[in-house]
């Protein structure tokens, strides 16, 4: 009688556990047929595609007048998740999406990329701008109706304040992207409703730079008096004001009544809710604690959503402008043989990848430099040239145990790769290179290390070969190669080469008059750098899946996860 | 008695001494730099100079006996002297400010405490209404279903790591009832349907995991308890057995589990790491994490005392329980 009770116990407990775990797992494997997985699989296949998103939506629309245009309600609190805090408020000095999803609400930009037609940059406190004709002076011109949220009204002053502390920022003041504006040689406000860069040489990229989702206009008066007020505190000309602030929980805002575009926004407020565990936002998706997570979600998590939510879920996907690139420690032998590394690039079997690795996380895109299907990258007939591209994957691997051998690498050489402890997709990529370099006799050690330890080791040089990335707010090669320039030139080459080439290159392609020449010599840079050196080299890209309540209106997702956070046309179908 | 206490008492500063000093030069010794991590961590061209500004900026560029002792400075108190009166004053401590956020310690502590400690009370309270009356069960219907059953269903929570049955509890909500608790933290005096809303279902897995100690320790305890002459000797004069249990049997058997409990609640306030994470709860455990990972060197530093204190604390008040339940022991 004793043995049958505890026995019944034990299987009721194990049905129990079994119908919670099981009702997860068979949904996500379930979701593998649906539409959702089919479009990111074309769009993975489709290196050619867009700057735009894919969106899959099942619901009917609303508010329609006769000729099918939607008209945008009024009111509502869009609730988002953020995986995290704003370390500060003051993005001028920080580097994460975490100080702009919840803080560029508050904030107008000088100019800004328009979200239906990337990457065209559009005026935002600038009504208009002239650029001279040698190109060194770009002069812009402000609407003259835009109030800060304290009743002041913005002038050129403030604007010109905002962009010296970026380019020229005083005296123990931060500013993360300084280096973008080097070219910038003044800024000057001749009156209220004008600013004037005056530049050291004509550069395509600076329109670009100017509309960096990072450069949030600041008023001059508190600037003077305090330059790291910001940090702290907000106070801005955007679509909404500040409310609160619970560390570790949230950040809210209301509509700004005074804003300078009429009708927007038309949100009420906003709640941006911070939690760090991605099972935790999923859950806070599918529960409807959370409407939208605007940088991503994985394959996974996007079935788990629409699994859930059925017709009330849209997903939004496209490429993104993020890869992750494997850097090889050219300081240490044998890896500072060209053919060591170009082996290792060959091994790759990217094509194949791009197929299996976007099953399962948010990767898969074959591109070299820039993000594929953007204006300056390789296409693929061309790319398809380059090392580690080549659509035949044998012909590719006995060159590299070719190379391998010529340089004296016997079967079963041992090495270690250092890897940051994040799963997606970090873990994931990684344990695919071990396998890509197991075929070619290379027998190599994955080592996962927390944060912390793992940036140490890589700005110490203390590894054979780690994994890098990068992501950009904008498909712009002065961005995208910077990364390539000599040790030294680029504060962010982890693989310790110094190569005159590859800096000659880029500064060629910085000053380069046309659009034409300027792609030529990325592609010189490309088949340099591939062909010949193979220092460091991406992987894959990056796709972005944006599964949200398909009440949430009026936000496009871009390739870049910085762009396109202020609010201001977004709107509840509710 | 007063001179006992005051001893524990004056005995906690070299302990606390001992616990910062340690974990001032841990923290020194372990790999990463939290400005590295802070304009690194998503790719991105920081140059050296803007790294060096910053480092320059949260003092990590000074002599570690430097920062040891500027922190020590504010942690004692800065000594002023009262024109009014001849007395030296020591101001309130002052934690510093997180390296990371750029806030007061303090503030960043304060938001999360009420949250960790009321999820510490009930998390407590919910183990030992689940172990002292299934401990006792178990030990008076020693190997029966009942004893039997009570020992399945510590094991389970034995084994049951408390994130992993709070994913359950997410996932049973989310399928069952399309629902899950609220995110964001509303304190008890504020509204309490609310506050128990969200936090109910971390109580639920916490409590149950961290009662199979304390249900195995009370049974344990208790079977001891009961096999002892003076128990005999209640039964023998007559007594009922309920009035034997309750008079002689648990205040006894209590001394252990109220250890055990005391050492759980102090772990509860700081230790809820990944059920905090699961539940998306702002407690000290999440903070605590997030601080270590970013090498934020004052808000750890001052997490770690917290914690310090805390088990000096309980360990203090288990003590003094220790006396209030057995009157054999006497404090001198």
């Amino acid at each position: 009688m004793k043995f049958r009770w505890s026995h019944s116990f034990i299987i009721l407990f194990a049905i129990g556990i079994f119908f919670l775990t099981g009702c997860d797992n068979t949904s996500s494997n379930q979701d593998q047929d649906t539409n959702t997985t089919q479009e990111t699989n074309q769009n993975t296949d489709n290196n050619t595609s867009a700057n735009t998103s894919t969106e899959t939506n099942t619901t009917t629309e609303t508010s329609t007048t006769d000729s099918g245009v939607i008209i945008p309600k009024s009111g509502g609190i869009l609730d988002f998740a953020v995986p995290r805090d704003p370390p500060s408020f003051d993005c001028h000095r920080e580097n994460t999406f975490a100080c702009i999803h919840p803080i560029a609400p508050f904030y107008s930009l000088l100019a800004r990329f328009d979200q239906n037609n990337y990457p065209a940059i559009v005026g935002d406190v600038a009504e208009s701008w002239d650029v001279s004709d040698d190109g060194l002076n770009y002069t812009f011109h402000l609407h003259d109706d835009i109030l800060f949220h304290d009743g002041s009204k913005l002038t050129a002053e403030d604007v010109k304040a905002t962009y010296e502390k970026i380019i020229f920022p005083p005296e123990g003041i931060v500013s993360a992207r300084k280096g973008s504006y080097l070219m910038v040689d003044s800024v000057e406000a001749p009156d209220d409703v004008t600013v004037v860069f005056n530049l050291k040489w004509p550069s395509i990229s600076f329109l670009a730079n100017i509309a960096s989702p990072w450069n949030f206009i600041y008023k001059a008066s508190i600037l003077a008096e305090d330059p790291t007020w910001y940090e702290s505190n907000v106070m801005g000309t955007g679509a909404f004001k500040f409310v609160e602030y619970v560390n570790g929980a949230f950040l809210s805002g209301e509509r700004f009544d005074d804003y300078f575009m009429p009708g927007r926004p038309y949100l009420d407020g906003f709640k941006a809710i911070f939690i760090n565990s991605m099972s935790a936002r999923v859950a806070a998706v599918r529960g409807g604690e959370a409407l939208i997570e605007f940088r991503g979600f994985t394959p996974t998590a996007r079935d788990d959503i629409v699994r859930q939510l059925g017709d009330e879920a849209v997903v939004q996907e496209g490429p993104w402008i993020c890869y992750l690139n494997v850097a090889i420690n050219n300081e240490r032998e044998p890896f500072n043989d060209s053919r060591i590394r170009r082996a290792l690039n060959l091994a790759l079997d990217r094509w194949g990848a791009s197929d299996t690795i976007s099953k399962i996380t948010f990767i898969g895109y074959v591109g070299g430099l820039m993000r594929p299907g953007s204006e300056f990258a390789a296409p693929e007939e061309e790319l398809t040239q380059y090392e580690g591209f080549w659509t035949d994957i044998e012909a590719s691997r006995t060159e590299a145990r070719r190379l391998l051998e010529e340089a004296g690498i016997d079967e079963g050489f041992s090495f270690q790769f250092k890897n940051r402890a994040i799963g997606d997709p970090f873990e994931h990529v990684g344990v695919w290179l071990i396998d890509q370099w197991s075929q070619i006799g290379l027998n190599v050690e994955q080592v996962v290390q927390e944060d912390a330890a793992f940036f140490a080791d890589r700005s110490g040089g203390n590894f054979d070969a780690t994994m890098d990335w990068e992501c950009g707010f904008m498909d712009e090669p002065d961005l995208q190669l910077f990364k390539f320039l000599s040790t030294g030139v680029s504060g962010s080459n982890y693989s310790r080469y110094s190569d005159p080439t590859l800096d000659s290159l880029y500064e060629r392609q910085s000053k380069a008059a046309t659009i034409e020449e300027r792609i030529g010599i990325v592609r010189e840079f490309e088949r340099y750098l591939f062909n010949e050196q193979a220092y460091t080299f991406p992987t894959l890209w990056y796709y972005r899946i944006s599964p949200h309540w398909a009440k949430v209106k009026g936000w496009t997702q871009l390739p870049s996860h910085y762009l396109n956070q202020d609010l201001r046309d977004v709107w509840l179908d509710e | 008695m007063q001179q006992y206490i005051a001893q524990r008492l004056l005995l906690m500063i070299p302990t606390l001494f001992g616990v910062a000093l340690f974990i001032f030069l841990l923290m020194r010794v372990l790999p990463g730099d939290i400005v590295e991590i802070r304009f690194t961590s998503e790719g991105g061209f920081v140059s050296e100079e803007m790294i060096q500004i910053e480092r320059a900026r949260l003092g990590l560029d000074q002599p570690l006996p430097v920062q040891f002792i500027k922190w020590m400075y504010g942690l004692i108190g800065q000594p002023s002297v009262d024109a009014q009166f001849p007395f030296i004053h020591l101001q309130a401590p002052d934690l510093g400010v997180s390296m990371w956020t750029g806030r007061p310690i303090t503030e960043e502590i304060a938001i999360r405490f009420q949250l960790s400690l009321q999820v510490a009370i009930m998390g407590t309270l919910l183990s030992i209404l689940i172990a002292i009356p299934l401990g006792t069960l178990a030990a008076m219907y020693q190997d029966t279903w009942i004893d039997y059953s009570v020992r399945i269903f510590s094991v389970g929570g034995l084994a049951i790591p408390s994130f992993w049955l709070g994913i359950l509890i997410i996932l049973f909500l989310l399928n069952t009832f399309n629902w899950i608790p609220p995110f964001i933290f509303t304190p008890i005096w504020e509204d309490p349907g609310k506050n128990l809303t969200q936090l109910i279902w971390p109580t639920l897995a916490i409590g149950y995991s961290y009662s199979a100690i304390a249900t195995r320790m009370m049974r344990s305890s208790m079977l001891e308890v009961l096999r002892d002459d003076y128990v005999r000797t209640a039964r023998a004069k007559g007594l009922l057995e309920h009035v034997t249990v309750v008079r002689h049997v648990l205040p006894n058997a209590m001394l252990p589990v109220i250890t055990v409990v005391g050492l759980e609640f102090a772990f509860l306030l700081g230790g809820l790491v990944v059920t905090e994470q699961v539940f998306n709860l702002n407690g000290i455990g999440k903070l605590f994490v997030e601080a270590i990972n970013h090498r934020d060197y004052t808000l750890t530093q001052a997490l770690v005392l917290l914690v310090a204190v805390t088990f000096i604390f309980v360990n203090f008040v288990v003590d003094l329980l220790y006396a209030a339940f057995d009157p054999r022991i006497k404090y001198e």
